[in-house]
């Protein structure tokens, strides 16, 4: 769908801008990490914390079965939302391999609530996460 | 007076409701919507929170335990009304499952009043209720007092000025519940199954300070939404006939004769007769002759294949759109429904002729739970459209009892004003068809029986047969002229 791909490219682009120019393991890690708590931060209110939890673990699932090469790292952590214990696996891998899994585990968060709740629901929802990155305007999302 | 408040009442955006509410909804009222699984009360509160809310005054939509959001918003973003722009904006889903969970009722109260606090809502619905009540229930908990919890949420949604929605199932209304007692609204949803056929109503239990409309009320949830199907409203007073009486023609001048005239207008007509009588061809003649004098019409016909039935002047009409066709094969028919569909019909067209074609097929069409009503529905149905100014007629099947004269299988005769009856009778070995006008309140009518025939150009009516007698007995016999003029 013409949607999906314009929505993963946003995504990508929104990672890519979060890490920014010096893309070393640990931004890598942090980015990551910090759009998945925004997009936790959007959803709970609305579907509750289990909602948030379920569509984490069905997404990490979806990455880890469609991309073999992903199973062996990030298997141990789809236990429960802990993106503590994420960022742990994520900081010893290299910056293109965290960058593809980054890639793939939010396009796959994104496409699965997608398929539940509709594109354009979804868009609304998550509006959030990602237009401060895109308007370049670094600073309001860096604070905590 | 004018120191009284004024109740601001709301459209609920759900059509027919505001009819049965008595006006709509009563600004910040403490309202339940209840009813068993699946009746449609999310719904209800959805279709009802996207038609009020606004980027200023907007809806807060708490969930609980019961539906998972993630589901409801699955679900009801199939309706028309839901609108993803809508969300975060004028509507905000605030989901209460972990605070219930623990089962601690001021908890759950102080998580709503500060939300409430924060967004100054209009509208605040919490579903389901219900499983709030059990949650504070499996707790042994003695601070967890429900009609304290219920007061006080009453008494804080109405103070800040929101209009509020609890959702609940519940599965009967005898319950002494505290939630009934402190609500000022109470909208319970069912749905009655009788063999195969459902059909969902809607009763206003109670709705503080407004005359509702009593009883149940059927409703339907299509994509659009729920519609709710209000009586129509009956006008106390019927204008007083105007004199003279203006006559509507039939299409068949001897007939007009018959009628002394035409049929007066805003008449009921019931045509009565056999199978094969021509009961449908008088009723499309009837409608040509209105669309002949630039008059507009209405047909509803309750057949299995309505088209296939429709002779070529009907389907002529319908093609240009003098006459409207409803044609409503929608399962589990209601009275009101069918009045619904045919007012609207009417008022779009401004029509002055309706048809149901016929009586018989339309018993057939309504759900089973409405047939032992048959009698009062047609009542209602008959009021209904002459109180709109309609002349109507309609058919009825009736088998051909020669032992009797009747008119209708229903017992319905005496609701119509005017009747004319057709029959088969046998002479010399042919079949004939023979017509009588019985019945044309407050007018002269003709006595007569006479014969008619079907041809390429519709009825046509001939002579009496004075020359035989016991023609309602099916097999006339020569009246013997002789023994008479001895």
């Amino acid at each position: 769908m013409s949607t999906l791909s314009e929505e993963s490219r946003q995504i990508v682009a929104s990672l890519a801008h979060r890490v920014g120019p010096n893309a070393d393991i640990a931004r890598i890690a942090q980015a990551i990490v910090s759009i998945l708590q925004d997009m936790g931060a959007a959803l709970t209110p609305i579907i509750g914390q289990q909602g948030v939890v379920a569509l984490y673990r069905r997404s990490l699932h979806i990455c880890v079965s469609t991309h073999p090469r992903l199973a062996g790292t990030y298997d141990s952590v789809q236990a429960s939302l802990d993106l503590i214990a994420l960022k742990f696996i994520l900081v010893e891998q290299n910056e293109t391999d965290a960058l593809f899994f980054g890639d793939v585990l939010l396009t796959t968060f994104y496409e699965l609530l997608t398929t539940l709740i509709g594109p354009s629901l979804t868009a609304r929802l998550l509006r959030g996460v990602w237009e401060p990155s895109l308007s370049d305007t670094l600073s309001q999302e860096t604070s905590p | 007076m004018s120191t009284k408040v004024t109740i601001n009442r709301l459209a609920t955006g759900v059509p027919g409701l505001d009819e049965v509410l008595g006006g709509g909804l009563p600004e910040f009222s403490f309202n339940l919507i209840a009813g068993p699984p699946g009746c449609g009360k999310t719904t209800l509160a959805h279709q009802m929170m996207f038609a009020l809310a606004t980027p200023e005054r907007p809806a807060l939509f708490f969930t609980v335990l019961g539906e998972p959001p993630l589901k409801m918003l699955r679900y009801q973003q199939q309706f028309d009304f839901f609108d993803s722009e809508a969300i975060n904006q004028s509507i905000r889903y605030i989901n209460l499952a972990d605070d219930t969970l623990a089962g601690n009722l001021d908890e759950v109260l102080r998580r709503i009043v500060s939300e409430v606090e924060a967004h100054s809502p209009s509208l605040v619905f919490v579903d389901s209720f219900r499983s709030v009540v059990l949650a504070s229930q499996t707790q042994d908990n003695p601070n967890n007092n429900l009609p304290q919890f219920v007061q006080q949420l009453g008494m804080l949604m109405t103070t800040w000025q929101a209009t509020t929605f609890l959702i609940g199932e519940y599965f009967t209304e005898t319950d002494t519940n505290p939630i009934f007692t402190v609500a000022d609204g109470l909208i319970w949803l069912r749905q009655s199954v009788e063999r195969n056929s459902m059909v969902r109503k809607m009763e206003i239990m109670k709705m503080r300070g407004q005359p509702t409309l009593p009883g149940l009320h059927t409703f339907r949830i299509a994509t659009s939404g729920i519609k709710v199907f209000a009586p129509a409203p009956l006008n106390p007073v019927e204008a007083p006939q105007k004199s003279p009486i203006k006559r509507l023609k039939m299409g068949v001048p001897q007939l007009d004769e018959m009628l002394g005239g035409g049929l007066p207008q805003g008449y009921s007509l019931l045509v009565a007769g056999p199978s094969g009588s021509g009961k449908s061809i008088l009723a499309s003649t009837f409608l040509a002759e209105g669309a002949r004098n630039g008059e507009t019409g209405v047909i509803a016909v309750f057949e299995q294949r309505p088209n296939h039935s429709q002779n070529t002047t009907l389907a002529g009409l319908i093609q240009s759109g003098q006459v409207s066709l409803v044609d409503s094969r929608a399962p589990d028919l209601s009275i009101d429904e069918i009045v619904q569909l045919l007012l609207s019909e009417i008022s779009r067209l401004k029509a002055t002729r309706v048809v149901i074609d016929s009586l018989s097929g339309f018993e057939l069409a309504l759900a089973p739970t409405f047939r032992e009503d048959f009698r009062e529905s047609l009542s209602r149905m008959v009021s209904a459209l002459t109180g709109a100014g309609v002349s109507v007629l309609m058919t009825s099947e009736l088998e051909d009892r020669y032992t009797d004269l009747r008119f209708s299988p229903y017992g319905t005769a005496f609701l119509t004003d005017a009747i004319i009856v057709q029959r088969y009778i046998e002479v010399q070995s042919r079949l004939l068809r023979i017509m009588a006008v019985v019945k044309v309140r407050a007018s002269a009518h003709s006595d007569e029986l006479r014969l008619y025939r079907i041809d390429n150009n519709g009825l046509q009516i001939g002579e009496m047969l004075p020359d035989q007698e016991g023609l309602l007995g099916g097999r006339p016999t020569r009246r013997r002229v002789g023994k008479e003029e001895a």
